[in-house]
């Protein structure tokens, strides 16, 4: 079950202060960054709702990001939908794969499973690779973002878009708590820790899974179709497992099943990433050590060390302060 | 749409190659995992280091020099692995193992481009190898043959060894049920060392005889690696035969696909490995039933 420590909510804040002092200081550059970060952080919201809270490790969130912004093109760009009703057809198209995903790797456990999903990532892969309908290997280029011109409000600007992706964020990080308290939630829950349990007490395993799979589906497409406004082209690039196997790297690094984590850990990657880049051409070198010493440090993650050190100690001095305290201030807190 | 008979001699040819060069990397990769329950993701990025091993080495000192050093030297990078990572990651999960052998690609890559640079590099044919050769009507060029011909020899190497000497039953014990045979007197640990290094090896003999046919590349240990783990998908993780079969149907399944359904060719053989995952979730000849 998820539950929103006091920590939690601390860092949740710190990032949401620290996105929109960037959005609204940061220059050019600065602000596609900042951009970036949003979409891999709806990428790796997505990855830790089936493999954090579901134990569903997918290598092929990357792939559904891309299903999202090939599916967002054709139907604005190629079949000449309005860009809402596209990004709508897009998220539902994305989901209803993931969901068709879901439900066939249901079956599978452990290392299948992660093979499962790579090799149904890699499909969609090969197949938009070759397809000269989606532009091959070259990709599509000149796509519209959402028109908000009628609300005064004009996204071609780098700020206002990285505005706008940081309010979808907001809101797909309390879709994805709102999930993970409900009753498929909860079921997902079971269905992690005991599946033969779950199974022996009635429930439908294998649709559990592929429901949130498919719920999950509808994050990452909203992530494909941002990703495709963004950068407003489109290559098979985007859907390469490796772009599954980063997210996933996100998602360990910041630490896995706490959805704060990932957060902190898709800002943490793409600031290193850009840093890195600048100083050597080597910065997958180092990121791989990074990676192979917090896995082996058997820490959950950058967030995952914190909570588990700190975590515990700032609760209770929270919960003294609120005892300490008058219920007015209290409130005010909340 | 008709083929006369050169047409599927030298497509079935291309194919076995193919097979040969995957079975090289599968097998070990495969049995990796069937005995130590090990997810070894950089198998790619070894493979990758015996080809730019090999390319180095043949350059000063000719082909034969580099396929007897390039396995060897990956092996040894393999002795430094085992003792560095994976003997402390053994008892992890296996997500842990997939992250912790990503992070090692990530690493191998870079590092390969800082002694190799970013160029690709080339490795010419051995003389004796770089003709032509006549089989069933079709002009075969002879280092593709060499390789099949390798591939096959190892094969029959690998099966008499597992199933007719001492060690290869224990290593069958093995994969079967380990606890029991480190019970039995087997000192499972030492078997488990061996393979890993013997499949580094093979891993590095595959990049080594691959590397005159392809341009060596930092990135072609990424590229060989999910065709290898589809192939030790479809068959089943941990068997010999399952690496076999599971070549042999990659090898014809894209080498045909790519010549008589070029539409369908790419997304011919993931859709097999899904029906395959569906229809048998462990493959077709899984190490355990």
């Amino acid at each position: 079950m998820f539950r929103h420590t006091p920590l939690r909510y601390a860092v949740l804040a710190i990032l949401a202060i620290a996105a929109l002092m960037q959005a609204f200081t940061a220059g050019y550059f600065g602000l596609e960054i900042l951009i970036e970060i949003l979409i891999l952080c709806l990428l790796v919201l997505a990855l830790d709702l089936v493999a954090g809270f579901g134990g569903m490790v997918s290598l092929c969130h990357g792939a559904l990001m891309g299903v999202g912004a090939y599916a967002f093109v054709a139907l604005n760009a190629l079949a000449g939908l309005d860009p809402w009703l596209a990004a709508l057809g897009a998220v539902a198209i994305t989901a209803a794969v993931a969901w068709v995903i879901g439900a066939v790797c249901a079956r599978s456990h452990g290392i299948y499973f992660i093979m499962a999903t790579l090799a149904f990532g890699q499909m969609g892969y090969s197949y938009v690779f070759s397809a000269p309908l989606f532009g091959g290997d070259d990709g599509i280029g000149g796509i519209d973002r959402f028109d908000l011109t009628a609300l005064g409000i004009d996204l071609s600007d780098s700020r206002t878009f990285a505005l706008f992706c940081l309010a979808v964020l907001a809101a797909a990080y309390l879709f994805t708590v709102a999930i993970l308290r409900s009753g498929l939630g909860r079921s997902l829950a079971g269905v992690m820790h005991n599946e033969k349990r779950m199974k022996a007490l009635g429930l439908i395993t294998w649709r559990v899974k592929a429901d949130v799979f498919g719920l999950s589906g509808v994050i990452a497409g909203v992530a494909g179709v941002l990703a495709a406004q963004h950068i407003q082209f489109i290559s098979p690039g985007l859907m390469n497992w490796t772009v599954s196997g980063e997210a996933l790297v996100v998602v360990i690094l910041g630490g896995l099943g706490t959805l704060v984590g990932p957060l902190v850990g898709a800002a943490a990657f793409v600031v290193m990433k850009h840093q890195l880049g600048e100083i050597t051409t080597y910065w997958h070198l180092i990121v791989g050590v990074i990676l192979i010493a917090v896995v082996m440090s058997r820490a959950n993650g950058i967030f995952g060390w914190v909570e588990a050190r700190w975590g515990a100690r700032i609760e209770r001095r929270l919960s003294d302060a609120t005892r300490a305290s008058t219920p007015k201030e209290v409130s005010t807190d909340a | 749409m008709t083929h006369d008979l050169s047409f599927w001699t030298l497509q079935t040819l291309n194919a076995l190659q193919l097979s040969m060069l995957l079975f090289l990397l599968s097998i070990g990769l495969t049995v990796i995992f069937g005995l130590m329950h090990f997810v070894n993701l950089a198998h790619g990025a070894l493979y990758a280091l015996g080809a730019y091993i090999a390319a180095s080495v043949a350059a000063t000192a000719g082909f034969w020099v580099a396929i007897v050093v390039a396995p060897i030297g990956v092996a040894l990078v393999g002795v430094v692995l085992y003792g560095g990572l994976i003997q402390r990651m053994r008892k992890s999960g296996p997500m842990a193992q997939v992250l912790v052998t990503f992070g090692l690609i990530f690493a191998l890559l870079d590092l390969t481009r800082i002694f190799w640079g970013d160029l690709a590099l080339a490795m010419a044919t051995p003389p004796a190898l770089s003709g032509q050769v006549d089989l069933l009507g079709v002009s075969y060029p002879a280092y593709r043959l060499f390789i099949i011909a390798l591939g096959a020899a190892i094969l029959a190497a690998l099966a008499l060894a597992l199933s007719r000497t001492q060690v290869g039953a224990m290593i069958r014990a093995g994969v079967d049920n380990d606890a029991m045979a480190a019970c039995l007197g087997i000192n499972v640990e030492r078997l488990f060392f061996v393979v890993f290094c013997v499949g580094c090896a093979l891993a590095g003999l595959a990049g080594a005889v691959a590397a005159p046919l392809l341009s060596v590349t930092p990135g072609m240990g990424l590229q060989i690696l999910i065709p290898t783990l589809i192939v030790i998908v479809i068959g089943g993780l941990g068997s010999l035969k399952g690496a076999i079969a599971g070549s042999l149907i990659y090898g014809f399944v894209q080498t045909f696909g790519a010549v008589l359904a070029p539409q369908l060719a790419s997304v011919l053989i993931y859709a097999l490995l899904a029906a395959v995952l569906v229809i048998k979730p462990v493959g077709l000849f899984p190490a355990k039933g």
